[in-house]
């Protein structure tokens, strides 16, 4: 977590809204007449940390905000790579909840959403609390669904992890690169489309090398992809080819003819190509909007469908949702689109709530990979909301032959956009 | 080093669009603080300067100067070309307000 420095920590106090007042609001109380409106938010991530923290910022205590997570530290997603490239330690990328409550007055609850009933705009904890709800704001992120790779579930996946959810999942991956056998084999599934960073199977892909070319030269890394193309993946593949040529072998599904079964027991992942042994692994598989949003009754088949301008759901104009389980088209599924969408739900529920002005929606996105050492690239995109989906604006991408000096910065600018992003989350 | 050019070229171009600030245009604070929204994801509110400048605190002038460089592609940066790229002179005017309003690092 960021430090702050005494002036920091000053203008932060400076802005803080009756603090001490406001932690422990009463969570069962009704959304009645005459109380503040109330807004709850599931999920603690990208979305709705941001969310949650712009809500009660900006409406300077006129609207009660509860934020429901599981977690009380919350492990980004999002440069759990670099931690798997030695570039990052675990630490770094966990971060608590305590100045969303101390500086912003929100009420963190930590506990599961069990259901939604929105015809009593109600929310039902697994502890048994019911909370009531004005606005009910939905980030839940990915469910995998373990049935999309034959043989895998949710048994194998300690043996042969998906890692997609960082966390436990992503140290169980460093252990097992770590363990490898000298000349030993990594096999990397990536998930088919629409799924959660894309190019981050390709990043993960690349730090794995960078920590096999330092500690196990002679290993292989092969990646059985389902998709026939990826993000960025010129410019990943000319990095590979620079920094770790001869370790990483890209085949395509027409080459392999598609995962057949994956064994956790033998650790094989059969193809039409052939049955890789694998010494370690990384299965990925499709995935879907996280199972609350299905609960609520908002989902489409696997993802939610939401009015670009305000991102509320087709279904039910009183809850919001957004980041990767929302259908964000033309935005990717990214901690950076999440937090983008945030800012424009935040603005739409406070209007809504408490006449505040709404201003034009606006959102951006930038993902930055990191394929070696101070060898970082880009992509992103401004959008505008139009009227089935979000449009894209302007748009850039890396190029391949850039100098050094560029890629160093361009990975010093992720370095900066982390610290920035969960300051914007979690501060 | 791309930093350092680009903090040079800033420079330059700051010199050289004195007094040209977008045409008189008036910045609302408000309009300002919501779009700045997009700027802190990187930036950050409270300046941590770490690969990313630090923009909290810089003179309306400064600040109206460099995005229209970006807009004009005078700066390099795609992320910044594509985020300047598209703000009229009245956003830049109330980022710019807003951006001033706070208070800048030791």
């Amino acid at each position: 977590m960021t430090k702050l420095n005494r002036r920091q920590f000053s203008t932060l106090l400076g802005s803080t809204v009756a603090a001490g007042a406001l932690s422990m609001p009463n969570i069962t109380g009704a959304a009645s007449h005459g109380a503040k409106p109330k807004v709850v938010v599931i999920g603690g991530g990208a979305g709705g940390a941001t969310a949650a923290r712009y809500i009660a910022k900006d409406s300077k205590g006129a609207v009660e905000v509860i934020l429901i997570e599981p977690t009380k530290r919350y492990y980004t997603c999002f440069f759990s790579n670099l931690y798997l490239g030695g570039f990052r330690d675990y630490d770094s990328i966990g971060h608590g909840y305590d100045a969303l409550a101390n500086n912003h007055g929100i009420n963190v609850v930590h506990d599961w959403a069990a259901s939604v009933d929105s015809s009593n705009k109600s929310v039902t904890l697994a502890s048994g609390a019911s909370i009531s709800y004005d606005k009910l704001v939905l980030s839940p992120g990915i469910d995998m669904k373990y049935d999309s790779v034959p043989g895998y579930s949710v048994e194998a996946q300690t043996k042969m992890p998906h890692g997609w959810k960082s966390g436990t999942q992503v140290q169980i991956i460093k252990h097992r690169i770590a363990s490898m056998r000298e000349g030993g084999t990594f096999v990397m599934v990536p998930p088919p489309n629409p799924f959660r960073c894309p190019p981050g199977p390709y990043e993960r892909t690349s730090m794995i090398a960078h920590y096999l070319t330092k500690h196990n030269p002679t290993a292989k890394i092969i990646v059985l992809d389902t998709k026939p193309k990826f993000s960025k993946q010129g410019l990943f593949q000319d990095g590979w080819e620079r920094h770790y040529a001869g370790m990483i072998d890209w085949i395509a599904p027409d080459v392999h003819g598609g995962i057949k079964n994956v064994n956790a027991a033998t650790m094989e992942i059969e193809t039409d190509l052939d049955t890789f042994k694998a010494d370690a692994a990384c299965i990925i598989p499709a995935q879907k909007a996280g199972a609350i949003a299905a609960l609520a009754g908002v989902t489409d088949g696997d993802w939610v469908p939401v009015m670009p301008a305000s991102m509320a759901t087709k279904a039910d104009p009183n809850i919001h949702v957004l980041g990767d389980a929302s259908i964000a088209k033309s935005m990717p599924k990214s901690g950076f689109s999440a937090n983008s969408q945030a800012k424009v739900v935040a603005n739409a529920i406070r209007g809504e709530l408490t006449d505040s002005k709404v201003f034009d929606a606006r959102f951006a996105n930038t993902c930055w990979s990191l394929i070696s050492e101070n060898d970082g690239i880009k992509v992103g995109a401004s959008y505008k909301a139009g009227a089935e989906k979000i449009d894209v604006v302007d748009k850039f991408i890396s190029k391949n032959g850039e100098d050094e000096a560029t890629r160093k910065a361009t990975y010093e600018e992720s370095e900066g956009w982390y610290a920035g992003i969960t300051a914007d989350m979690f501060s | 080093m791309v930093r350092a050019v680009a903090i040079l070229s800033l420079a330059v171009v700051m010199s050289e669009v004195t007094c040209a600030n977008s045409a008189g245009v008036k910045g609302d604070f408000e309009y300002g603080q919501y779009l700045a929204a997009e700027c802190v994801t990187c930036h950050s509110t409270v300046g941590l300067d770490k690969g990313i400048p630090a923009i909290i605190g810089w003179e309306e002038a400064s600040f109206i100067s460099v995005i229209n460089a970006y807009k004009s592609k005078e700066l390099e940066n795609p992320a910044m070309q594509t985020i300047a790229g598209r703000l009229d002179d009245e956003q830049i005017a109330s980022l710019a307000l807003y951006f001033a309003s706070l208070p800048e690092e030791n």
